[in-house]
């Protein structure tokens, strides 16, 4: 039942899937709609040939089982890290003008005259601000909200605690932004007076507690040993140190968002991750967990690395949403520093024939250690990326702009998605090579006349475009009907030595048809 | 986790039938690790001879300077006499110097030495184990049973103790404290009448135990003891500091051998023919003099108070219920403090900090003898010590004039000074008294009196009023402060046959025989041959706007300097990849310009590129800050660590690989030069050994800068850069103080570098630097050595091969 709702999300798919001549588990199809869902470009792919039957489902799929593959069921969605910088930040400005301040969430806003000091300090806030007169809006989203409950688990605390039995959201926030307040002006004298006078305030001054506690659990490491070593306690009771607010801030962040809540509801968030906390501590993992690594990394720093194999540390896998847009961001580095094109040139052959030599050496000598010399393959890889990028250059003539670029947006995504399909095309293509079967030999045809196909549209963008672009766009169509004529080619080569070859032998077969 | 160490436990007890079997195990262990690489895992390892000398060396290869560095030692070894050797990180100094030793002692099986290697912090401590372990392995496939050796690491109650209700204690002295209370002999024997009297389980079974309670051969960390001592239900602390007398190798703490409050206890019993290792002994000066420095603030002196108080009411209690017990004590003080031998060995947890012989023979003087005599005398010194607090004015005073004006003023003599310590301590057992951390106030004044009576050369004491940064804050301290490294480290040097002081930085090499006034007869600072180029130190001039950068006292808060430091560190992290660790020259300086950073912006861009993390003088979120670092490292995602120069991450954490791939010395690292105690220091330094103030100072800063620094390579695959961003690192008085090693890297061209030139030099280096290369070493410079090529070495000579 399951699977059927998912279907009825995409109502282009079931058709093709049905004719599907294995039997799939209901698991697999889950997982291949789900793969489409999430790449909008292969769902293209898949819209173009599997539903005009260019290809069978089994065919699309068969040179994407990586994608099926189960690390990407673990990995399917990846995960958003939180922001480095710190979001709360609120410090006082000298201006001298009188600030509300406006606290927004989606679901109520409220605004308070920030009291000046004797010093007529005035806050604002780092992040997140516009300023209009003399207002101060403070988006308090639900990210900010998260990483205050995280880093402060003390002030977590105190909203399951206070809000609402005891007070509202709002006013816990403006307590909450009070405290901030004070907190940045230094006064630790006025500071201490208020919260004489308002316990729920002192909770927002006073040293995280919690935080102390699980401090003291994880106590190991780099003392030194035999001397005194106690630590002293804080002189003032209303200081927190802007260091360790820092360390705190880059800890939660390395932890992540930890809990399933996807709400906007600022309760749960609370709650949420108070259970985290508490489950962790059920585990004693924290504890254990953190002493393993400890052991785990003595030995490995007992040994002395040249003599072993690179440690694998765990890594957070990256998905680049657009690999181009990644890449040709990379390149920038590059150009800086690329030298004349005349040299260029000379590089690149330098590079190709000491890589072609390295080629034969193998051919002669078998396998080494380094497979390439480090220098040839750095050669390569550098003169590769400068090609790239200054051929670039000199089409774009602007560096941040290739010729891609300057197309009207729709003839440029046009460009890139016959690209793709010719390759797509072009890879199946290929692999039903040498046909021993008839099947392979109607797939072949049915390429072939899918490949005819896109040479015409091909011809016909180049003539849809406007004149001064032509030159340009037929460039950069070029090798792709390059690789398109080699395949026809290919093609009629083959289908005549094989009528040929069937009519030197005894005729009639099914093949001989054709 | 536990059933784990228990295992690794078990593997090296049944070692003695099966060690194929266990190495086996230890090997596949490895290879399901990393299937990819199995053939870098396979091991030939090697033997090879010095001289007479068969030396056994758990890997494949030696670098060059690994040998050479273990036949110097070998000459010390074989001269009985004490040696000094400098050698660059990052060239395996531990194995090399373990490998050797362990290797001279099984060629000399009938006067065996025995390893006591001393490390500075409990993470070292337990690095060392584990390349013993790995070594002793080695030895064990190959020669059997005679290569077995006991090693252990031993360290306090707090890392040692596995009774869970003593570890809930807090600090380490709370877990002192609370393990007295339960092991002290009078504890024990009030136990036998009233079962209410709480024991520790695994102590009596220790002592049930007896003779029979011993450590089976092999190599013990900290957690292997805890392992067994759970395991058998014996206290693993007690166990450990018994098997020191019969243990081939020790590791410990410095303090164990320097402190004379400690090593009494702890080191007595080390027999002449032990080599002992000092190992990161760049800072061994002043290790030296922090053993003998003592100082007193009001509140110690009231809590010293207070601690006579209670004394004075149990001495009537006594003399209420057990007169005959200080009777028998006045009796045995008469006779000299040596004879108090019959006390059993968990009450010995003090011992004189004097270190003349003869304060252990002679009679206690008469006017301490008795308990409220000494009470006495102890409150007068209490009352002269409070007035002199008093003072408004820095004093300083030598402590020959201090104690005759002790004497005309409170009538306290000179020899009675001397005994304080050791009477308290007697006193203190008498009294049954077990909660020695209450009591620690008493026990530094008698400390102090005891120093302050028996040197009369290579002490000051300095009064002040205030601390001078804050002089606002009435705080008055009186400092007892040492100038002369000598003093402690003197027995040492005198009583064992070789004493080994190494470390990457001991430049300039012929300063450390004067300050610690010893000969040795080796003393050789080692070059570290290079694969490539894998190290780019930098001197950082002046920032892109051509201003020039200092932490100069005059300079240091300029905006200008402050925003050229943090443009730097804001381009770089955008250059560099994983980690990259700062340090700073003092933690107020990091306060402020942290401050100055966040507020305009600079650490704002600093978080685009990377998380960041700090040191504080909090050893916990220290601790867990560094842990979160190396994690950020490990994910990928990056991290800069802000830290001190002097401070505990610079001198025992190593921020190799991807930990480091660059190090910011912001500032030359100068100590606080208006400080008293410096000062005085510094004189006497002149006047002693003709050490000039300037001289002193620099060579003092350049060795922490270079620490600092140092920490980012530890071998010679890994690879970083170390930019000193101070225009004063351009001058070449201070620059030479580097150490040899750094130096031979640092370019004429990169002497005087700008913010922009740097990053492009850190673009160009890490390019290359991420290239695969021949680990063998190439141009016809040999970098890693094979078994084969050490025999040719043998016929031909070291010199052609290496070099």
């Amino acid at each position: 039942a399951k699977a059927l709702a998912k279907c009825e999300e995409e109502p282009n798919k079931p058709a093709a899937v049905l004719t599907s001549a294995e039997q799939l588990s209901i698991a697999d199809l889950e997982l291949r709609f789900k793969v489409l869902r999430e790449n909008s470009e292969l769902q293209r792919l898949h819209k173009e040939f599997v539903e005009t039957k260019v290809l069978t489902e089994d065919e699309f799929w068969a040179t994407r089982k990586k994608l099926l593959g189960k690390d990407s069921i673990r990995k399917s969605k990846q995960q958003v890290g939180l922001k480095s910088m710190m979001v709360s930040g609120i410090k006082p400005s000298t201006d001298g003008r009188v600030y509300y301040i406006i606290l927004s969430t989606p679901s109520w806003k409220l605004s308070f005259p920030v009291k000046c000091s004797c010093r007529k300090e005035i806050m604002h806030t780092i992040s997140s601000l516009a300023q209009l007169t003399n207002r101060v809006t403070f988006n308090l989203t639900s990210e900010i909200i998260f990483q205050i409950f995280a880093e402060k688990p003390a002030v977590r605390q105190a909203f399951i605690n206070y809000v609402p039995s005891k007070m509202t959201e709002k006013d816990f926030w403006t307590k909450y932004f009070r405290a901030e307040y004070l907190y940045s002006t230094k006064n630790t004298a006025v500071a201490a007076a208020e919260a004489a006078e308002d316990e729920e305030l002192a909770v927002f001054l006073k040293p995280d507690e919690i935080l102390a506690q699980e401090a003291r659990q994880k106590d190991h490491g780099i003392q030194r040993d035999g001397t005194m070593d106690v630590v002293e306690p804080q002189n003032g009771q209303f200081r927190r140190s802007l260091l360790q607010d820092l360390n705190r801030h880059a800890a939660v962040v390395l932890e992540g968002r930890n809990i399933d809540v996807d709400s906007e509801d600022t309760r749960s968030v609370a709650e949420a991750l108070a259970r985290v906390k508490q489950v962790s501590k059920a585990d004693g993992e924290t504890t254990k967990d953190a002493n393993q690594e400890r052991l785990a990394r003595m030995s490995r720093v007992a040994e002395m690395e040249d003599l072993q194999a690179p440690q694998n540390f765990p890594l957070a896998p990256l998905s680049i949403k657009d690999p181009r847009d990644y890449f040709e961001s990379q390149q920038g580095n590059v150009v800086n520093e690329s030298r004349g094109a005349g040299t260029l040139k000379r590089n690149v052959h330098e590079a190709y024939g000491s890589l072609k030599e390295s080629i034969l050496e193998i051919r002669t000598k078998g396998l080494s250690d380094p497979l390439i010399k480090p220098e040839v393959a750095f050669e390569v890889f550098r003169s590769l990326t400068q090609t790239i990028s200054t051929a670039k250059n000199i089409i774009g003539k602007n560096p941040r702009e290739s010729f891609l670029d300057r197309l009207p947006k729709s003839t440029r995504d046009e460009v890139l998605h016959h690209w793709t399909s010719i390759q797509e095309l072009l890879k199946h293509f290929w692999s039903s090579y040498p046909i021993t079967t008839t099947y392979l030999h109607t797939k072949a045809g049915k390429l072939k006349d899918a490949m005819s196909n896109s040479y015409s549209l091909l011809e016909a963008m180049k003539e849809s475009v406007q004149s001064e672009l032509r030159h340009q766009l037929s460039l950069l169509v070029r090798p792709m009907q390059q690789a398109l004529d080699a395949a026809f080619q290919h093609y009629d080569a083959d289908l005549q030595r094989r009528t040929a070859k069937s009519a030197r032998g005894s005729a009639g077969e099914a093949n001989g048809s054709v | 986790m536990f059933n784990k160490t228990l295992l690794v436990i078990e593997v090296s007890l049944s070692l003695v039938n099966n060690t194929q079997a266990s190495i086996l195990a230890g090997n596949f262990a490895k290879c399901s690790d990393s299937n990819l690489a199995g053939h870098w895992r396979r091991r030939k390892k090697m033997i090879f001879k010095i001289e007479d000398v068969t030396v056994y060396f758990p890997y494949d290869n030696i670098y060059p300077e690994q040998y050479e560095y273990m036949v110097e030692l070998k000459r010390a070894l074989d001269a009985k006499g004490h040696c000094l050797l400098e050698m660059p990180t990052g060239t395996g100094k531990t194995i090399a110097l373990l490998s050797l030793i362990t290797s001279y002692r099984l060629s000399r099986p009938d006067s065996p030495i025995k390893l006591v290697y001393c490390t500075r912090t409990v993470h070292e401590m337990e690095k060392t184990l584990g390349e013993l372990k790995i070594l002793h392995d080695y030895q064990l496939t190959h020669l059997g049973a005679q290569a077995k050796i006991l090693a252990l690491g031993l360290s306090s109650r707090k890392n040692l103790c596995v009774n869970s209700k003593v570890l809930a204690a807090e600090n380490r002295d709370s877990v002192d404290a609370a393990c007295r209370k339960r092991t002290a002999s009078w504890v024990r024997a009030l136990a036998a009448e009233n079962p209410n009297v709480q024991l520790c389980d695994y102590f009596e079974s220790y002592e049930k135990a007896a003779d029979n309670a011993l450590l089976p051969p092999g190599v013990y960390t900290l957690e292997d003891l805890r392992a067994f001592g759970k395991n058998r239900g014996w206290c693993p602390y007690f166990l450990a500091r018994h098997m020191v007398q019969f243990a081939n190798v020790i590791v410990y703490s410095y303090q164990y051998l320097l402190d004379p409050k400690v090593a009494g206890i702890i080191s007595k019993e080390l027999q002449k023919e032990s080599v002992i290792v000092f190992d990161e002994a760049h800072n061994i000066d002043n290790v030296c003099i922090e053993a003998l420095s003592v100082s007193v603030r009001r509140v110690t002196l009231e809590g010293a108070n207070r601690n006579l108080n209670k004394i004075r009411q149990e001495i009537d209690r006594f003399k209420a219920t057990d007169a005959g017990r200080l009777r028998a004590e006045y009796n045995r003080l008469i006779e000299g403090l040596a004879l108090r031998g019959d006390l059993s060995g968990t009450d010995q947890w003090l011992a004189n900090p004097a270190l003349p012989n003869d304060i252990l023979k002679e009679a206690v003087p008469g006017n301490i003898r008795r308990a409220e005599h000494f009470v006495h005398v102890l409150r007068r010194l209490l009352q002269y010590l409070g007035g002199r607090l008093d003072t408004e004015n820095v004093e300083k005073e030598s402590p020959v004039s201090f104690v005759s004006s002790l004497n005309s003023q409170a009538g306290i003599e000179q020899k009675t000074l001397k005994f304080c310590y050791d009477r308290l301590h007697s006193l203190m057992m008498t009294l049954e008294i077990t909660d020695t951390d209450e009591f620690l106030p008493i026990q530094t004044v008698c400390d102090f009196a005891t120093l302050v009576g028996t040197y009369a050369r290579g002490f000051s004491i300095i009064i002040e009023p205030y601390d001078e940064r804050m002089p606002h804050i009435p705080d008055p301290i009186l400092q007892l402060s040492c100038h002369d490294a000598s003093l402690a480290i003197k027995p040492v040097f005198d009583r064992f046959q070789s004493v080994v002081i190494t470390s990457g930085t001991l430049s300039p090499i012929d300063l450390y025989p004067r300050l610690l006034s010893f000969n040795p007869v080796v003393s050789r600072s080692f070059k570290m041959s290079m694969t490539r180029d894998c190290i780019c130190p930098m001197v950082l001039t002046r920032g892109s706007d051509q201003l020039p950068v200092s932490t100069k006292f005059d300079m240091r808060s300029d905006p200008g300097v402050v925003r050229n430091y943090g443009k730097l560190l804001v381009e770089m992290v955008s250059v560099v990849p994983d980690g990259v660790v700062c340090f700073f020259v003092s933690y107020s300086y990091m306060d402020g310009i942290i401050a100055t950073w966040n507020e305009t912006g600079i650490l704002k861009e600093i978080t685009q590129q990377k998380l960041v993390f700090f040191e504080t003088q909090d050893v916990v979120e220290t601790t867990l800050a560094l842990d979160n670092y190396r994690r950020a490292c490990d994910c990928g995602r990056g991290a800069v660590f802000f830290s001190v120069a002097r401070g505990k991450v610079a001198e025992g954490i190593d921020f190799d690989r991807h930990y480091g791939r660059l190090v910011v010395m912001f500032g030359v690292p100068f100590q606080y030069t208006l400080s008293k105690i410096l000062l005085a220091r510094l004189e006497y330094l002149r006047d002693t050994f003709q050490i000039k103030e300037g001289d002193f100072l620099t060579f003092d800063a350049l060795r922490q800068a270079a620490q600092c620094v140092g920490r980012v390579i530890r071998s010679k695959a890994d690879y970083g850069m170390m930019i000193f961003a101070d225009k004063r690192y351009s001058r070449h008085d201070k620059r030479s103080k580097l150490p040899g090693w750094i130096l031979s890297h640092l370019r004429d061209a990169h002497l005087n570098l700008s913010t922009d030139m740097a990053i492009h030099i850190a673009r160009e280096f890490l390019r290359k630097m991420a290239q695969p290369y021949d680990k063998t070493g190439t141009m016809g410079r040999k970098t890693l050595l094979t078994q084969e090529d050490l025999e040719k070495m043998a016929e031909t000579g070291v010199q052609d091969m290496v070099y």
